[in-house]
Order: C-alpha cells, then sequence, then structure tokens
C-alpha cells in the first residue's frame, strides 16, 4: 500500500521534453505531510520532503531532484518506509541523465537505477532486491525509450515548469514515464482554477486530473493535484485513489523557490 | 436478538479499545460508533422486554473509553519522523556513487550559459 503511496508523486507528468526551465532553483524544499484514509479519517502516516540542489562533477554541474517519503516514529512499528528517489537532470532543461530510486518498506527493499542516454535513446538500467536468503541480486538491461521519456522525478518537477496559464479548461496531455523499467503513459487534464486553503494560506491553484494506463491509479478524476497558479507552481495539495484506498498529500512548509 | 446485539456490542467495543490504544486509533471510530448503535438497540430491546441495562453500560462505558482516547489522540498528537540517521547516511552514499556514475556518462549536450 505505502509503495503506491509514494507513487502518488507522480501525480505530475511532464511536457516537452527539452523546455526551458523558469520555475525550479537550486535550493528550493518543500515538504508534505502524506495522509491515508483509515476508517473515513484522514491518518497521517508520512513525511515526504521534494529538495532540489546543485552537484557538480568534474565537468559541469547539474540540478539534483531528489524525493523522499519516511513515516512518522509512530507507524515505524507498524511498517517503516524510508524512499529516496533522485535524479540528475539538466538545470536548463531538466532533461535527465541519471535516476535512483532506492526503496525500503518493511521487509521489502528495491533499488532501480537508470542512466539515460540521450543520442540512442537508451536507458541502461539496474534493478537490485533481496534474495530470500540474505544478500542481493542485480540484474542489469538496456531499455529503447522514447524522445520524451522520463523518469518519474524528473516528471514531477517538469509538470511544474509546464506553461498552464496558455492552456484551456478541459484541455488533456500524454506523457511517457519510464517506471521498473515499463513506459507507462500518464494522462494530465486541466481541470480549471481553484482557490483552496492550505498550509500556507489560501491559494489560488491550477486543478490537475492525472490518470494513467495501468492498474495503480483508480477512479475518474480521484487522482487530482492542485499547483499555485504563481511562477513557481508549487504543488500544494494533492489526492489519490489506489486500489487499496484513497488519500492526500498536503504542503507543511516551502522554502528557496525561485519567485 | 437483544441477546446478539449485545455480544455485537461488547466485540465491536472491545475492537474499537483495542484500536484506539494502537497508532491505528482513527481505525476505532468506525467499531465504536457501531458499539453505540448495538448499545442504543440493547436498551430499546431491555425497555420492550423490561430486562436488566446494566449490560448497556458496560457496551457504553468501552465505546467512550475508545472514543476519548482516539479524539485525544487526534487532537494533541503530533506526527513527528523518527530516526532517520541511517537514511541520512544512505543518502549522503548515494550522492557520492551518483558523481562518479555521472562522470563516467558523456554529458556534452549540457549548455549552463
Amino acid at each position: 500500500m505505502q509503495r503506491y503511496l509514494l507513487f502518488m508523486l507522480s501525480f505530475v507528468v511532464t511536457s516537452i521534453s527539452f523546455s526551458q526551465n523558469n520555475t525550479i532553483a537550486a535550493g528550493e524544499k518543500l515538504t508534505f505531510s502524506a495522509s491515508y484514509n483509515m476508517s473515513g479519517l484522514l491518518t497521517e502516516i508520512a513525511e515526504v520532503t521534494m529538495e532540489t540542489s546543485e552537484v557538480k562533477t568534474s565537468k559541469t554541474t547539474l540540478l539534483k531532484l531528489k524525493c523522499k517519503a519516511t513515516t512518522y516514529s509512530k507507524w515505524d512499528g507498524f511498517f517503516k518506509i524510508r524512499d529516496l528517489y533522485e535524479s540528475y537532470v539538466n538545470p536548463n532543461t531538466l532533461t535527465p541523465y541519471l535516476y535512483k530510486r532506492d526503496i525500503n518498506e518493511g521487509s521489502y527493499y528495491k533499488f532501480m537505477q537508470y542512466k539515460f542516454n540521450h543520442r540512442t535513446k537508451t536507458v541502461e538500467s539496474i534493478k537490485r532486491k533481496k534474495k530470500k536468503i540474505g544478500g542481493t541480486y542485480d540484474v542489469n538491461s538496456t531499455v529503447q525509450i522514447g524522445a520524451d521519456t522520463k523518469d518519474i522525478v524528473t516528471t514531477i518537477y517538469h509538470i511544474r515548469n509546464l506553461d498552464i496559464h496558455e492552456t484551456n479548461i478541459g484541455d488533456s496531455q500524454s506523457f511517457k514515464v519510464l517506471f521498473d523499467n515499463q513506459e507507462e503513459t500518464i494522462y494530465v487534464k486541466y481541470l480549471g482554477k481553484e482557490t483552496i486553503s492550505t498550509r500556507l494560506g489560501k491559494k489560488e491553484c491550477y486543478k490537475l486530473a492525472i490518470s494513467m494506463n495501468n492498474s495503480i491509479l483508480k477512479g475518474n478524476n480521484a487522482n487530482v493535484l492542485w499547483l499555485t497558479a504563481d511562477q513557481n507552481k508549487v504543488p500544494v495539495y494533492a489526492t489519490f485513489k489506489i486500489a487499496v484506498g484513497n488519500g492526500a498529500l498536503s504542503i507543511k512548509s516551502a522554502s528557496g523557490l525561485k519567485h | 436478538m437483544r441477546k446478539l446485539f449485545i455480544i455485537l456490542g461488547f466485540i465491536t467495543s472491545i475492537i474499537a479499545v483495542v484500536f484506539a490504544v494502537t497508532p491505528l486509533s482513527n481505525l476505532a471510530v468506525a467499531p465504536g460508533l457501531m458499539a453505540l448503535v448495538c448499545g442504543l438497540v440493547v436498551l430499546f430491546y431491555s425497555k420492550k422486554q423490561v430486562k436488566s441495562r446494566k449490560v448497556i453500560q458496560y457496551i457504553f462505558l468501552l465505546t467512550i473509553i475508545a472514543l476519548t482516547i482516539t479524539i485525544y489522540k487526534a487532537v494533541f498528537n503530533t506526527a513527528e519522523v523518527g530516526d532517520i540517521q541511517k537514511f541520512e547516511e544512505t543518502e549522503k552514499v548515494s550522492e557520492e556513487e551518483a558523481i562518479e556514475d555521472l562522470e563516467g556518462l558523456n554529458l556534452d549536450d549540457i549548455e549552463l550559459d
């Protein structure tokens, strides 16, 4: 269930692959509280953070996009989650070069790494899982991807970089995301503007419905994302419906915004 | 019928108390409400059949305890992240490994200026 929860971060999808980044800057930190519907009441179960930072290599400087999920202490005894998603991207275009996903959920462990080669449109993938007898094993593979295919973390940030103000209500767009070595199609539909109350105050937001062509996200317009209708397009609230229930992500704090 | 609702009332109220004392306290609301309904039904039958109402007090008492704990937890308990020291170390190691991997990638198409 919690595995899906984090997937909720995928409530965001991308647009044109090489559009200029006018929204995301290094040093940004967004903190969310993830809640799950229990007995009709939303119960806070985990903290989700989205951070950006600069990473220098000998050749260049990249932007690191990091999303992590950590269960609150009272849940650690039941089902401890320590999930880390990272993507190293071009700071100007948000084109991904390296993606890492390190999942620790209870006794479940999974590590995925993608090295993108945009010239050959391939991804070198490493999947690491636990053996039943102890230790881990790796599965290496090469995956063919489309020209606009991205990882889930980059996609999350890409949607904030969309020119939503130029979109008409009801407009829909599909995007390709590489998840578990599979290219998934995610559909994003603009539902209009809405003013909602958040911990950051009342915010006018762009309301976007997210759907997928697989069985992870359920319901018709049940998976909705609210982005502030300003230049930062901060995701302040999201609702999701998955096979085992529904929940919400609400923002707790935001710092280091570009605008 | 009265006996059935007494049994149901006790079962649901005990479930509510059990949930209330665990981190799953929000789950106590549904069985708690069911226990209250069962208690009211038992009260109705007890009046109709002129029988003892003592058992209803126990159902209501357990339910009130469960709901009080649940409400207290919902209002006063703040959600805090637990021990993440190991997780932070994992993050550091992951970044160091990522930089090594990035050094091996062809990043010529990045135009920073």
